[in-house]
């Protein structure tokens, strides 16, 4: 192909250009139709862990899974916004998808879009390494979780439970946002198809 | 109503029941809601499809909660209605409104920069292609012997690349089609929030807040 | 008059020192159609891009040299009226439009020229009449065809009107219906419009007696010369014979073992119907070449066989459902080449690629020294650092073509294999070939629009057309 694609041209300009917008919303489109592929996981697990009263540990085993669009995002497109939009938007995919989650998944798309813009924002848009990856990491299990214990009623556990859930989504969301993001940007990096 | 009314509305709502416990609110947001997408016409499948799915997570937390949670049966049936009243209020928009309308609107009536608005619409227009644009990659893989699953970094990787493509693609066709990033443009269709819209915005919203205060079973 | 003069034009992507375009001095004449052919890959879409205002400010990097509308160099002209000045149609139909409907993306155009609402109407009505496509107004353009999305975009430059039209092989994947259509219309445009015309394309049907001025972009010397009458027609005859085979094959017998069979089967995607047969088969160890139109659905029955697609009917591979078999062991046993060979690729590396082939492939037919011995004879020994991603295209496929011989898969599907080769790599992959079926008892079948050089390759022909596909003895 003729038009080789170079990334945005110098650092001072803005990075919210025509094409950065338009390829973080195909990157969460491409990553939300591919967790609607593991929407069956999620209901399986739901269903298997129903009767024992534990379905809230679905939810938790992949949050890693719904949480990976804003870091990748956030790290591709390295400016302000980029990995709450990505996150956002990958969340609406569900909605339009025709999800179980209705207008949850809007706000839980709101809620993990900061989370995990949040982590880049406390290293101050400048570590794009495995340091700044976990901040945005952590900072996503933390938001996240407080959200569920509001929203799905994960306060009125007891606290070996809680602990469980809790640990369960660090897990979780280090494997999918931490270590498949690293080795997905690590890839981006080698081929040279976007200077990161 | 217009669509980014509509928008702002369901997830204020949708916001607020999640702090707030009250299983009747629910369960009238649910009916209104229901009733509203009846008049709707909307398929039926479609309409089975919102019923049958949340069944799963409103179970599989009500469950949990009436085992485990120390706030009892009564706590456990609200978690269950919220899961239903996320998704009906969902589908009030989703069924009935278009992106187009909402990305008009969010140009015109919120000021959202035109190419956050077309930027964003022109991605998803893409959304079919993109379903087959996975399918290729995944089938292409197997032909190199390599099964591709939502975990494997390669899928992702190979999806980028496709995106970086296409972003460039578009991009380049919305310029030559005369789109230039931060400029004015005309409009054909005219969105406005009218009055109608303001009035029935706060209504609803006063009237839940109204039915939240008075009703806190 | 907007005379369209390139000047001293030199331009070369950041990290490589191949000058892709090499001091251009050419002018392209207003109101006239002007040609740019030369081999995929040259360059020729680049220099459009620079044409159309895209690039630099798409590319990264600026060239050395100038462009110029009549006086105005194009950088001295503001962002918002470059529209004005030059529109472009390009090559993939698919991303090119922002809305969802045809008559909201005419709009989106309108809107941002800043035209008045109350002219739109009558604008969009004329521009889609002009363009035959009035009934189109109102469809989802992600349900039209190519070639109705390439009258689209035709469309939305009537409706722009810049004085300059500029195409990047716009009619790659488009039948032959839409494609002369399409041409007569912008020779309207040209002649009754006054507009000026740059179209580059390597396929030259249907151009002679059409074009006022050809242009060849020469890979060697990434110069680009006008050639004279006789100069022309030597590029047009050459480009026939590249068309044409003198073969006469063979009508599939009976006698022959057949691996797939197409029974009672109908392929309908969106709606329309593309190719409806009662009985078809495909036959073990044998070459069927498999030819037709752009555009009139021979990719899209390869997409049905590799399982990408649905269909109506049944095929049979070994005497079994492909249905009921499981898809990994399927995709290894009938593999595609894709036309993109980048869609093949998993890797980051050359040598990563090869070795990807060789720790999945389904069995060890192919030693290191014939697998050393295709890079070799292909040109490809020695670049295993290199980023496959990097490669020129006719790399790419070279690294295709090898990798997928490696896997041996008893069932090769092949989407034009031979596009980006020069006339002896075609020769040396029709050796490969030619190998890999008697050697290793592979079935092949090859769509291909480049015909000559594959004398020694073909057993069978099927040609494409009129929704039906069909043995012939002739290939033509």
């Amino acid at each position: 192909m003729d038009n080789k694609n170079q990334a945005t041209t110098g650092k001072k300009q803005s990075q919210w250009t025509l094409r950065n917008i338009i390829l973080i919303a195909l990157i969460a489109i491409f990553t939300g139709i591919i967790f609607w592929g593991a929407g069956f996981l999620y209901t399986a697990l739901t269903v298997a862990l129903t009767p024992f009263g534990m379905a809230p540990f679905a939810n938790d085993l992949l949050m890693g899974l719904w949480c990976m669009a804003g870091p990748l995002t956030g790290f591709i497109i390295r400016t302000f916004g980029s990995a709450f939009l990505g996150e956002f938007l990958g969340a609406s995919v569900e909605v339009f998808l025709g999800g179980q989650w209705g207008a949850g998944a809007f706000i839980s798309g709101l809620v993990q879009g900061i989370a995990s813009e949040l982590g880049f924002t406390l290293t101050a848009y400048k570590r794009y390494d495995w340091f700044g990856l976990n901040a945005s990491i952590f900072t996503t299990v933390v938001v996240t979780f407080a959200w569920d214990m509001i929203r799905n009623g994960y306060d009125k556990f007891s606290l070996p439970l809680l602990l469980g859930l809790f640990v369960t989504r660090y897990i979780s969301t280090f494997i999918f946002a931490g270590v498949l993001t690293k080795m997905i940007v690590k890839l981006l990096d080698r081929s040279k198809a976007i200077n990161l | 109503m217009n669509p980014g009314m509509k928008l702002l509305l369901v997830m204020l709502i949708a916001l607020e029941i999640s702090f707030t416990q009250s299983l009747i609110v629910n369960c009238i947001l649910i009916a209104v809601s229901f009733v509203y997408i009846l008049t709707q016409h909307i398929r039926m499948k479609a309409l089975l499809g919102i019923i049958f799915w949340p069944l799963f997570p409103a179970v599989g937390l009500f469950v949990s909660q009436w085992l485990y949670g120390s706030a009892g049966i009564h706590f456990a049936w609200i978690l269950f209605t919220r899961i239903y009243a996320y998704v009906f209020l969902g589908a009030t928009f989703t069924l009935t409104s278009s992106i187009t309308d909402l990305s008009l609107t969010l140009e015109q009536d919120f000021h959202l920069p035109s190419k956050f608005a077309y930027g964003v619409l022109a991605a998803f227009n893409l959304m079919p292609k993109i379903v087959e644009e996975v399918q290729i990659i995944k089938t292409s893989a197997l032909m190199r012997g390599e099964a591709l699953h939502f975990w494997s970094p390669k899928l992702y990787f190979k999806s980028i690349l496709s995106a970086i493509q296409w972003s460039q693609n578009l991009a380049e066709a919305m310029t030559s089609h005369g789109f230039v990033e931060d400029y004015e443009r005309t409009h054909y269709k005219i969105i406005r929030i009218t009055a109608l819209d303001w009035t029935l915005f706060f209504v609803l919203l006063i009237i839940v807040q109204v039915l939240l205060f008075f009703i806190r079973y | 008059m907007t005379d369209v003069s390139i000047n001293h034009f030199t331009f070369h992507y950041p990290e490589s020192d191949v000058k892709v375009l090499n001091d251009i001095n050419i002018t392209f004449k207003s109101h006239h159609f002007s040609l740019l052919s030369g081999p995929s890959g040259s360059g020729k879409s680049t220099l459009l891009y620079f044409i159309a205002g895209l690039y630099p400010h798409f590319s990264g990097n600026d060239a050395v040299g100038e462009i110029k509308f009549g006086d105005t160099n194009i950088k001295d002209i503001p962002r918002e009226k470059v529209s004005q000045s030059v529109a472009m149609m390009f090559q993939n139909p698919n991303q090119q439009f922002a809305m969802d409907t045809v008559v909201h993306e005419m709009t989106f155009v309108l809107e941002n020229l800043r035209i008045a609402p109350d002219k739109m109407d009558d604008i969009i009505t004329h521009a889609l009449e002009f363009c035959g496509i009035k009934r189109l107004r109102s469809r989802v353009i992600n349900t039209l065809s190519g070639g109705e999305k390439q009258r689209v975009a035709l469309a939305c430059i009537v409706a722009m009107d810049p004085q300059v039209i500029v195409l990047d092989e716009p009619f790659a994947s488009i039948d032959p219906d839409s494609r002369e259509d399409l041409i007569n219309k912008l020779k309207i445009l040209q002649e009754k419009h006054g507009k000026t015309i740059i179209l580059a394309d390597h396929d030259l049907t249907s151009y002679r007696n059409l074009v006022d001025e050809f242009y060849y972009l020469d890979p060697d010397t990434h110069h680009i010369n006008l050639l004279d009458d006789e100069q022309a027609e030597h590029f047009f005859k050459n480009f026939e014979s590249t068309q044409t085979i003198n073969k006469k094959v063979e009508v599939p017998s009976g006698d022959d073992n057949s691996i797939l069979k197409i029974n009672d089967f109908k392929l309908e995607p969106h709606h329309s119907l593309l190719l409806k047969l009662n009985h078809l088969d495909f036959y073990k160890q044998k070459t069927t070449l498999i030819t037709g139109a752009n555009g009139i659905g021979k990719s899209t029955l390869f997409n049905a066989l590799t399982k990408l697609l649905p269909y109506e009917g049944t095929i049979v591979f070994d005497g079994k459902d492909i249905k009921k078999i499981r898809p990994l062991p399927y995709a290894k046993n009938v593999t595609l080449l894709f036309q993109d060979a980048e869609n093949q690729f998993l890797n980051i590396t050359v040598k990563e690629e090869l070795d990807l082939s060789l720790a999945n492939r389904t069995n060890t037919d192919y030693t290191q020294a014939d697998v050393d011995d295709m890079l070799n004879k292909l040109d490809m020994a020695g670049r295993d650092d290199r980023i496959v991603y990097s490669l020129s295209e006719g790399q790419k496929k070279k690294l295709q073509i090898i990798e997928m011989l490696i896997m041996n898969p008893p069932v090769l599907l092949m989407d034009e294999p031979f596009k980006g080769l020069d006339y002896h790599s075609l020769e040396v992959v029709v050796g490969f070939l030619n190998r890999a079926k008697k050697d290793f008892h592979q079935t092949q079948i090859i769509i291909s629009h480049q015909l000559s050089g594959l004398d020694t390759l073909i057993d069978y022909h099927a040609t494409f057309k009129n929704q039906n596909l069909a043995y012939q003895e002739v290939i033509k």
